[in-house]
């Protein structure tokens, strides 16, 4: 999503002035004059020195207040850029549940057949992919990763 | 020397050796795939080196990224798609080479100067090094904080696109760092009550979604195909190699000595070293006329200036703690995780790990000339790796790598947070490079800020009262007086004609 500069340097001056306004939630110290508001502080006002800078150049551009860039005006390229979000999020979403195998799985042998390859190609590298993954994370460095209904099945537990 | 003993006895391990040899693999593959880059080669290894003791975890990551940077030269010349951005700048010159039959020749002098040209790099490192860090064991908070912002104006300053985009992306990177405790009087900010940005916000996810998960969605699928290989197989490489460099040795070697320059500058890596060599060498040359038709000479001094760069931008890195570019950036997150906080007292403290780096940078480069020249064979093969199932598992890695920093979805969710806001701020021209060494050099920057600020008692003078810290200051002052003038004069001159 692209933003007309002066609506990215008000946006930025918004940030500058929300992050000033909590530092004073932040307690003083007694005894010591500069506590934890003052780096926060300098760099807010640096925040928003840019963002008038921006305002003020955005202001004889002739830019359109909101522009989409072309490649992703293409329904493909939007699907690919969603798919990609959508896949992560379905990670956060189902991998307690599902388990890391099935969730990985279905995550590369989805994106795959979206970019092109052929169904049972997209299902075996999902598998493959997974298991190696697995087996390299979770044997080899300890990782936990999530077990899920799948592990209970098949390892019992 | 017991210290350089003990460096051998630690890279000449079998499993360090195992860890370099895959490193060169991954660091090659990933090189020659065009849209995957060497800092995302460094990001996704870092999960994976989170778990090895501190020398490996840095040989995989010396090794990968000089290896992927030579390999960024392979796709360029058969494909006219730079492999990383560090070979945009020659991109057209191979191409036209190759088109005239001459892609072995081109291929070798990519091989045998990058392996040259990353040499010098690391023998300015390896002299450089140590005796920066002997002047700066004396350094007080005033030249670290001095140092730092020095640092960080030079990365706005160098940065590619508007001035002001990349000192508000360097902000915004403060900004970031300032969430957690505060490192003076232990205060959470911006944590709103979650327990997990106690810590700061996780900074090896962030880096996975603001190097990889923000490039797959920017160019993941696109250029798909229609891509055709200049030609299939490759021939001899290494013929004619010494003809070119009896001609031009000196591009070589002022390539190598700029490259390593730009790559100590904080903020600026292989990719600018290589377009400044390129024009550089144009410059320079006593037939520029034949530039952009290709001609190997342009192609000689940037190939090794950008191989120079990444031992160049170790430089800082290791004495003071400040990146020379985004790759050591990454490095800086991950000695502070294995508890070898980078500055002077390293080399006093550990000299073997800082010898074993050395050891492992020289290793590297050596085993380019074998490997790459086998990368370079296998490449009909390599270009034809089907995108459409590497991004999907390289998408699945990122999230993989990013859960098992730390081990819970909160290292996932900052992934995918910082791969959408480094994408928005790329789609709006906000370069990602500054943010990233902003939110390293943010709490360094703080800590001696704050120190210094209580030791001076708010008076701001006594910054400039120790020699070096005053040299130090009055150059930062000076370098944003020059960047305010010239934003002033810019910002008229656009006026003007209208």
């Amino acid at each position: 999503m692209r933003l007309h500069a002066s609506l990215l340097g008000l946006l930025f001056m918004a940030l500058a002035a929300a992050i000033y306004g909590y530092t004073h939630t932040f307690p003083a110290f007694p005894g010591q004059r500069y506590g934890p508001e003052l780096f926060p502080r300098v760099i807010s006002a640096g925040i928003f020195a840019c963002g008038l800078v921006l305002l003020a150049r955005g202001w004889r551009s002739g830019q359109a207040w909101l522009g989409l860039d072309p490649a992703l005006r293409e329904p493909r390229q939007l699907g690919s850029f969603l798919a990609m979000v959508g896949a992560i999020v379905f990670y956060l979403v189902a991998a307690e549940r599902l388990g890391f195998l099935p969730t990985a799985a279905i995550i590369v042998a989805a994106l795959s057949f979206w970019f092109g390859a052929r169904a049972w190609v997209a299902l075996l590298v999902g598998v493959l992919a997974s298991a190696v993954i697995h087996w390299a994370f979770s044997s080899l460095m300890r990782v936990p990763l999530p077990r899920g209904w799948f592990m209970q099945i098949v390892a019992g537990g | 020397m017991v210290a350089l003993q003990a460096a051998f006895g630690l890279v000449f391990d079998p499993f360090v050796l195992m860890v370099i040899l895959l490193s060169a693999v991954f660091g090659l593959f990933v090189g020659a795939i065009p849209g995957l880059t060497a800092t995302m080669a460094t990001a996704l290894l870092v999960p994976v080196t989170f778990f090895m003791p501190p020398v490996p975890a840095l040989g995989a990551i010396v090794t990968a990224t000089s290896m992927a940077i030579f390999a960024g030269d392979i796709p360029g010349a058969m494909l006219r798609m730079p492999g990383t951005p560090a070979s945009a700048a020659y991109v057209d010159e191979s191409y036209a080479m190759a088109k005239k039959g001459q892609l072995e020749l081109n291929l070798g002098v990519n091989l045998v100067f990058s392996v040259l040209g990353g040499l010098i790099g690391v023998l300015f490192l390896i002299v450089a090094a140590p005796l920066l860090a002997e002047a700066a064991i004396n350094f007080s908070s005033f030249e670290y904080f001095w140092l730092a912002c020095l640092g960080l104006s030079c990365a706005t300053m160098i940065s590619t696109g508007h001035r002001v985009m990349a000192l508000l992306s360097m902000l915004l990177g403060l900004a970031i760092g300032t969430i957690g405790i505060d490192p003076v009087a232990g205060h959470p900010r911006f944590t709103f009550g979650n327990i997990d940005l106690m810590s700061g916000v996780s900074f090896i996810p962030t880096m996975i979604g603001a190097f990889a998960i923000s490039e797959l969605l920017r160019n993941g699928v696109a250029g798909e195909g229609g891509a055709s290989l200049v030609q299939d197989k490759v021939g001899a490489l290494f013929k004619g190699i010494g003809g070119v460099g009896r001609r031009y040795w000196r591009g070589f070697l002022r390539g190598s000595v700029v490259g390593t320059a730009i790559g100590a500058l904080p903020g600026a890596g292989a990719d600018i070293a290589a377009w400044v060599s390129y024009a550089m060498a144009k410059r320079f040359s006593r037939e520029p006329e034949k530039f952009g038709t290709g001609h190997i000479e342009g192609v000689v001094e940037s190939t090794s200036s950008n191989n120079a760069a990444i031992g160049g931008a170790w430089i800082p890195a290791l004495v003071f703690g400040i990146p020379g570019d985004s790759i050591t950036a990454i490095v800086i997150g991950v000695l502070y995780m294995k508890g070898m906080n980078p500055g002077p007292s390293v080399f006093l403290q550990n000299p073997q790990f800082i010898y074993a780096v050395f050891v492992i940078f020289v290793l590297a480069n050596l085993l380019m000339l074998p490997l790459g020249w086998l990368a370079i064979k296998a490449a009909g093969k390599l270009l034809r790796a089907p995108r459409q199932l590497l991004m999907p598992i390289i998408l699945l890695f990122c999230i993989v790598g990013s859960f098992a920093i730390t081990n819970s979805p909160y290292g996932i969710i900052v992934m995918l947070v910082f791969g959408l806001f480094g994408w928005w701020m790329e789609e709006n021209g906000i370069p990602v490079a500054p943010l990233v060494l902003g939110m390293v050099l943010g709490e360094m920057l703080e800590q001696n800020f704050m120190a210094s600020m209580i030791k001076a008692d708010g008076n701001f003078l006594t910054f400039f009262t120790r020699p070096i810290a005053g040299v130090l200051g009055v150059v930062t002052l000076g370098v944003w007086a020059w960047m305010a003038v010239r934003g002033v004069r810019d910002s008229m001159r656009r006026v003007a004609p209208a």
